[in-house]
This record gives structure tokens, C-alpha cells and sequence, in this order.
């Protein structure tokens, strides 16, 4: 019944699918009016951004959604943070009575450790190394964390885009 | 490589998701049992509802996602609304160091909501915002429907999902 391969598929994740630890998160307005972000208030302390990776999968070998890099749209407000760092996670999940499994997954970042944490608006992209059909036992986080450090910092936080190959 | 041309698609978009700015929400169970919503307590206060409409897109041209409308299931309780209308937002993503750009996209209310008394009343809604020009959505793009409901003193109100009528073309 037909053969679809495009490698050309992207899918917004908004903010409100992002998932946080320790931080006062609260959804207000962007900056630019119209637009939608979750705020991070300022605090000296090490926040967790956790952004579910929601494309399909599929549970036959070399079909579904491949995951080719994940770009998040961001904003360092006020002050700049000591580090954030992303780490993306392949989650297996687990069966019934067992634990889920999680493994590193090596990738790149388009923005340096510098820029990244910089006062400015940030589009950051992570590309896989390998990019990974997704089995439906599996799925994918980015796990954003930030040392705010003395300075506090705030930031908002827009959305994400998972660009990935649809083979169905 | 195969071809897709569903015109008939649709993508529903769970109350969870929404963005909500003024007010104090919670999530509830709906006014019918087995249903969720996004409730807003009384107060008499301007609240605005953000809904991401989360379609997937495409880098290519005329290919992904054509959004042709978006309808948004709600209930107003207790009192009448003093005031309701819609946005449909298109967002452009900014670049690394740059802002993004929202253009507002011309639609039309469907005829059960096409007069502002109509928006307002205690009773369950069905809001169909259909594009005067549907759009093919890039990947750096995406679209919000913005809601903003002045509400009387006693009105609370329920969000119960909206839903994307799409054409799928990979």
C-alpha cells in the first residue's frame, strides 16, 4: 500500500511538553509578542530541561521516524549561566516489572560551550552521529542542564524541532 | 519513492498542551465524565490561551503539513463571557542570535462564532478557524492560536482539546 521516504520532516515540540526540575517555571508570554515560552526565574541553582522527543516509531526494523538532530529555540535573559550543557538519551523502555534503560547517545552541537550560555537568543542544534530508527519499545530525550551559577540568570525557553527521515 | 495526498487529515492537541497566561488553572476532569480539561477559575479577568499547533512540517516546499483550520472544543460555565476572539499566529524561528517574527494569518470564524455574542455564551463551543489561505508549514515555522477571553466576574471555563485539519503530502 505505498512507500513513503522523506527525509526532509521536522516536528515542533512546544514548551509546554518540556519537562523541568529544579526551577520556577511559569508559561507566560515570549518577548516577541505572539509567541509562547516557558520562563525560567532567576535562581542560583542547577536546572534540568527535558524535552520529549515526540515523533513516531515503529516496530519493524528500518521504518518509522529516523532521528537525524533536534534544535531548541532559547533565550539567556538578564544574566549569563556558568554552563549548559545537553546530553541526548535513548530510553528503552522497560517491560512489565522492569526498569527502563537509558544510554548516552553520541551527537554534536552547533554552538560552542561560550555561546551557547551567552545573553542572546540561541538556536542550538544537536545532530546524532549516528542517526537511529526509533523502535516502538524506545524513544528519545534531550536533557538540557543549566548551572545558573551567582549571576542567577533567567531564560525562556520556546520550543524544539526533531528533524527526522519518515519511512513508512 | 512513493506519494501521499491526504487531504483529510487531522492531528488532535490535548488540553495539556495548551498555554495559558492569567488566571488560575488546573487540570480537571471535563463537565462529562471521562473527559480532561484545563479549567480557569472565576475571576473577573483577561485570560489568553495559546494553543501550539503540533503538526509535523516539511524543509521542503509544498510538502509536510497544509493547515486548512483549527477548531478548539471549550465550554464557558457559570456567566456569559464580556469578551472572546481568536489569533492564528504563524511564527517564523529566529536564527542563532535573532528574534522570532509572528505574522498573524487571515481566517474566518465558523457561522456559529462568526458574531462576538456568539463566543460569549454559557455553553459548549465548537470554534472552527478556517485560513482564508492555508499555509504549507516549513520546518522553521510553526502555528499558535491565541485565545483571549475576558471573563466576568463568576465565568470559569473549560478547555477541552482543539484539533488540526491538515492536508499530509510526503
Amino acid at each position: 500500500m505505498g512507500y513513503v521516504h522523506d527525509t526532509h520532516m521536522a516536528q515542533i515540540i512546544p514548551p509546554t511538553a518540556f519537562h523541568f526540575s529544579t526551577a520556577t517555571i511559569t508559561y507566560v508570554a515570549g518577548q516577541v509578542a505572539g509567541t509562547i515560552v516557558a520562563h525560567r526565574a532567576a535562581a542560583n541553582q542547577t536546572s534540568l530541561i527535558t524535552i520529549p522527543i515526540m515523533i513516531p516509531s515503529n516496530s519493524s526494523g528500518l521504518k518509522g521516524a529516523m532521528l537525524n538532530s533536534i534544535e531548541i529555540d532559547y533565550e539567556i535573559l538578564v544574566a549569563e549561566p556558568t554552563s549548559l550543557t545537553w546530553t541526548l538519551n535513548k530510553v528503552t523502555r522497560g517491560a512489565d516489572g522492569a526498569v527502563a534503560v537509558v544510554a548516552a547517545v553520541t551527537k554534536t552541537n552547533t554552538l560552542s560551550a561560550a555561546t551557547g550560555k551567552a545573553v542572546d537568543q540561541h538556536r542550538e542544534t544537536i545532530t546524532l552521529t549516528t542517526p537511529t530508527w526509533i523502535d516502538n519499545d524506545e524513544y528519545y530525550l534531550l536533557e538540557g542542564s543549566m548551572v545558573a551559577g551567582a549571576g542567577g540568570n533567567t531564560s525562556d525557553f520556546l520550543g524544539a524541532v526533531a528533524n527526522f527521515t519518515l519511512r513508512l | 519513492m512513493g506519494f501521499v495526498n491526504d487531504t483529510h487529515m487531522a492531528q488532535i492537541i490535548p488540553p495539556t498542551m495548551f498555554h495559558c497566561v492569567t488566571g488560575t488553572w488546573t487540570l480537571a476532569a471535563g463537565a462529562v465524565a471521562g473527559t480532561i480539561a484545563k479549567h480557569v477559575a472565576a475571576t473577573d479577568e483577561t485570560s489568553v490561551i495559546t494553543i501550539p499547533v503540533t503538526l509535523p512540517s516539511n524543509s521542503v516546499g509544498l510538502k509536510g503539513s497544509y493547515l486548512v483550520s483549527i477548531e478548539v472544543d471549550f465550554e464557558i460555565l457559570v456567566a456569559d463571557c464580556d469578551a472572546l476572539a481568536a489569533v492564528v499566529n504563524k511564527v517564523t524561528r529566529g536564527a542563532d542570535g535573532a528574534v522570532a517574527v509572528v505574522a498573524a494569518q487571515t481566517f474566518t470564524y465558523d457561522a456559529g462564532h462568526d458574531s462576538a455574542a456568539e463566543r460569549i455564551d454559557v455553553d459548549q463551543h465548537r470554534m472552527t478557524l478556517t485560513l482564508a489561505t492555508p499555509i504549507w508549514i516549513d520546518n522553521d515555522e510553526y502555528v499558535l492560536v491565541e485565545i483571549t477571553a475576558d471573563k466576568a466576574a463568576t465565568t470559569t471555563m473549560d478547555f477541552l482539546a482543539a484539533v488540526a485539519n491538515y492536508t499530509a503530502r510526503l
